[in-house]
């Protein structure tokens, strides 16, 4: 039993200091952001690729998935409000739902899946080769250098993609509201302006830059803790690819609380 | 030349070394590999890019001149997995001289290309870029002063 509550208590502890890790180094991170001598032209040519690798390379697949997704869910949720008689709150689910929530999570999940498990294996990998220690050899710092360009990278991208999903999935669904519910462009505009609130871009703008950091700083974190061995590659993959989807989780539900406080007080 | 009898006494001696003169040391070892998701000529630009703070273009244009004097233009764009040893070492040595006022340090040359026989390579190599360092020390074990014997060039 003792041993029991013991082992709970060492988990609690090891969370409660990995989390608290994760917040130092957050903040070291942030105060090198506003270090204007972080940046050199290694480090804007790093910020360039990375940009391409994230954002760029992605718009085949994201365009389509914004497309797919974007048609089902406004035929689902046209549908159902056809259905429940509700079709007047079409444009707020529209600015509620499809823009504040889902394009996010989408273009979050998106580049988590590919760019976070890349970053991570990539971090590992020059652990284990060494590269860490070349960089440290030369006097070239591996904040500036590696990571303040891939969290740009990934809040750059997360913002400008989130964005580019909505419009997506908005100009989609002119189309087929156009289609499906005979919605007149006028109408499906109107409804949509009448139901944008400029708070809720901001917490999304927010929330996307947020996750954007996150997603990029917690594999580098466990891209670190890679070993000399080869084998400890993917296991800081999978334990950095797990953190992410929990962090995912986390700013999720902070956001929301934080919209319905804004709500409730404003 | 250093020749040490054992690898401890050897890393020891390269930690002060290190340690003393890391504003401008130059080391040339399989401990401070090339970044392998860099080309050549970008491993070498790096440290004028991030210490000289000099644009891609000005870096990369020093670099190029730098592989000419090895005569090795031709592998400006490869990356470090496909590089021949002599070659990874002539790359390293050219990315340790970019070091202002460089200190060049050699770690164990017949580490990096086993096969090498003795110093003349390296010796030519040194030789070839003498004008962009200041001083060089080749750490080595003792069990390998047979392969030292044809003497190094002055400094070194």
């Amino acid at each position: 039993m003792t041993t029991a509550i013991e082992q709970i208590g060492r988990s609690g502890m090891h969370a409660v200091r990995s989390f608290w890790d994760t917040l130092t180094f957050a903040f070291r991170i942030l105060a090198r952001m506003f270090d204007v001598r972080a940046y050199n032209s290694a480090v804007r040519m790093v910020l360039i690729n990375q940009i391409y690798f994230t954002s760029v390379q992605i718009l085949p697949l994201f365009l389509a998935v914004a497309v797919g997704f974007g048609a089902i869910v406004i035929g689902i949720i046209g549908q159902y409000l056809i259905h429940l008689g509700l079709f007047g709150y079409f444009g707020q689910l529209l600015m509620g739902f499809v823009v504040t929530e889902f394009a996010p999570f989408i273009t979050v999940l998106l580049i988590a899946l590919r760019s976070s498990s890349a970053v991570n294996a990539e971090i590992a990998v020059m652990k284990v080769n060494k590269e860490l220690n070349t960089l440290h050899v030369f006097r070239i710092d591996v904040i500036n250098y590696l990571f303040l360009p891939r969290i740009l990278s990934g809040i750059l991208s997360i913002v400008l993609l989130s964005w580019l999903f909505s419009i997506v999935v908005l100009v989609s669904g002119l189309i087929f509201s156009a289609l499906l519910f005979d919605m007149s462009m006028n109408d499906y505009v109107t409804a949509l302006l009448a139901s944008a609130k400029f708070s809720d871009l901001i917490v999304m703008l927010i929330k996307c830059a947020t996750m954007g950091f996150f997603i990029v700083m917690i594999p580098i974190r466990y891209g670190l803790r890679a070993t000399d061995e080869l084998t400890s590659i993917p296991v800081s993959v999978l334990h950095g690819m797990v953190n992410v989807f929990i962090a995912i989780m986390i700013i999720e539900v902070v956001s929301l609380i934080v919209v319905s406080l804004i709500e409730k007080f404003i | 030349m250093r020749l040490y009898s054992s690898e401890e006494l050897l890393d020891r001696e390269l930690c002060d070394i290190m340690a003393q003169e890391k504003h401008r040391l130059g080391l040339v070892s399989l401990d401070a590999p090339l970044i392998s998701n860099l080309s050549v000529l970008s491993n070498i630009a790096l440290i004028k890019q991030y210490h000289g703070r000099l644009s891609v273009r000005e870096a990369e244009d020093i670099a190029k001149v730098r592989l000419k004097k090895l005569h090795l233009e031709d592998i400006a764009m490869k990356r470090n997995p496909v590089l021949l040893e002599v070659q990874r070492f002539c790359v390293m040595v050219l990315r340790a001289v970019m070091v202002e006022d460089a200190m060049v340090v050699i770690d164990r040359p017949f580490k990096i290309m086993p096969d090498l026989d003795d110093t003349r390579f390296i010796r030519d190599v040194l030789t070839s870029v003498d004008d962009l360092f200041q001083e060089c020390h080749i750490f080595d074990y003792l069990w390998n002063e047979e392969r030292y014997a044809g003497g190094m060039i002055h400094g070194a």
